[in-house]
């Protein structure tokens, strides 16, 4: 002990500077290797940082497409005076698409009563609503979910079907129509 | 902020005064008598009207492509009537509260067809 003392001492200003800059750091690490450890979630967070970078990206790529769409109603089907979805066009509409009308849930509702009775009942109150495009099937389904106390029972419906009908604001899409029979 | 606050106010007075223009009442007689009435969401009704309620025959048209003609009762789908869904199916027959009761046929877009009773929308096997 008392002899690598005295050989510190032995040492050079300088190398004893290099030396404790060495120390600092390697400490510096450690205790951000241990903080890590503790409090980050290193791999996990990079994983979900690059699946948000790529949602944005997916999401800033059908804004453009839906902003290149003409305004009015879009749709799926052979109908007429309206524009007709291309099955690409349809599947990046129903991923870009989030809002559906109170037109286009009464409509719904017209073969759901209890939906409708529900809807009613707690002033056009709705819980949730959906819009996602079903890859084995290769149609987008939305619908929405209502609930509330009808004659004295607490009542949840979800009412469900294809979208195939959009309208389009130039700024965003919304289901226009759901075919639920 | 006083520019911010009176540009504010204003195009909100213009909207109102916008919507105010292209809604409401706009052909004929919508109290007693023959008249075409726009909603905001702008689906129409144009028809018969009895003390200021649909009543009697008439066509009312959703943006979203519905289309109910025929029979109404204070402001509802009541009696006799067809609607025509967006895909192009069609129920015609009774109805009563804004709903299928009663004898009716539905129609798919493809042809087929169910006929019947229904109740509050729903086929009665």
């Amino acid at each position: 002990m008392e002899v690598s003392k005295n050989s510190f001492k032995t040492l050079s200003e300088p190398v004893k500077q290099f030396g404790g800059l060495v120390g600092i750091i390697i400490l510096i690490f450690l205790t951000f290797f241990v903080l890590n450890n503790i409090f980050g979630e290193g791999d996990e967070l990079v994983a979900k940082m690059k699946i948000e970078e790529e949602r944005i990206a997916e999401e800033r790529k059908l804004n453009k497409l839906i902003s290149s769409l003409p305004s009015g109603v879009l749709v799926s089907f052979d109908g007429t005076d309206n524009f007709k979805l291309s099955d690409e066009l349809y599947e990046a509409v129903c991923k870009a698409t989030k809002l559906i009308p109170q037109r286009a849930i009464m409509g719904a509702n017209f073969l759901n009563f209890r939906a409708h009775e529900i809807y009613t009942i707690n002033g056009n109150k709705i819980d949730e609503t959906f819009v996602k495009w079903d890859d084995e099937k290769n149609k987008c389904f939305a619908g929405f979910v209502v609930s509330g106390n009808n004659v004295g029972v607490d009542e949840t419906v979800k009412v469900s079907g294809e979208a195939l009908s959009f309208l389009s604001t130039g700024i965003d899409t919304r289901v226009y129509f759901i075919k639920n029979f | 902020m006083k520019k911010l606050i009176f540009f504010i106010l204003f195009s909100s007075l213009i909207t109102s005064l916008a919507l105010a223009r292209s809604t409401g009442c706009k052909e004929g007689n919508c109290d007693n008598g023959y008249g075409k009435w726009v909603y905001t969401d702008k689906t129409t009704y144009e028809g018969e009207w009895v003390a200021t309620k649909k009543h009697g025959q008439g066509t009312e048209t959703w943006p979203n492509g519905y289309i109910y003609k025929g029979e109404f009762k204070e402001s509802q789908w009541n009696g006799i009537g067809i609607l025509f869904f967006p895909d192009g199916s069609t129920y015609e027959g009774e109805w009563a509260d804004g709903f299928m009761n009663g004898e009716g046929t539905f129609t798919w877009s493809d042809g087929n067809q169910k006929k019947g009773i229904w109740k509050n929308g729903s086929f009665q096997e």
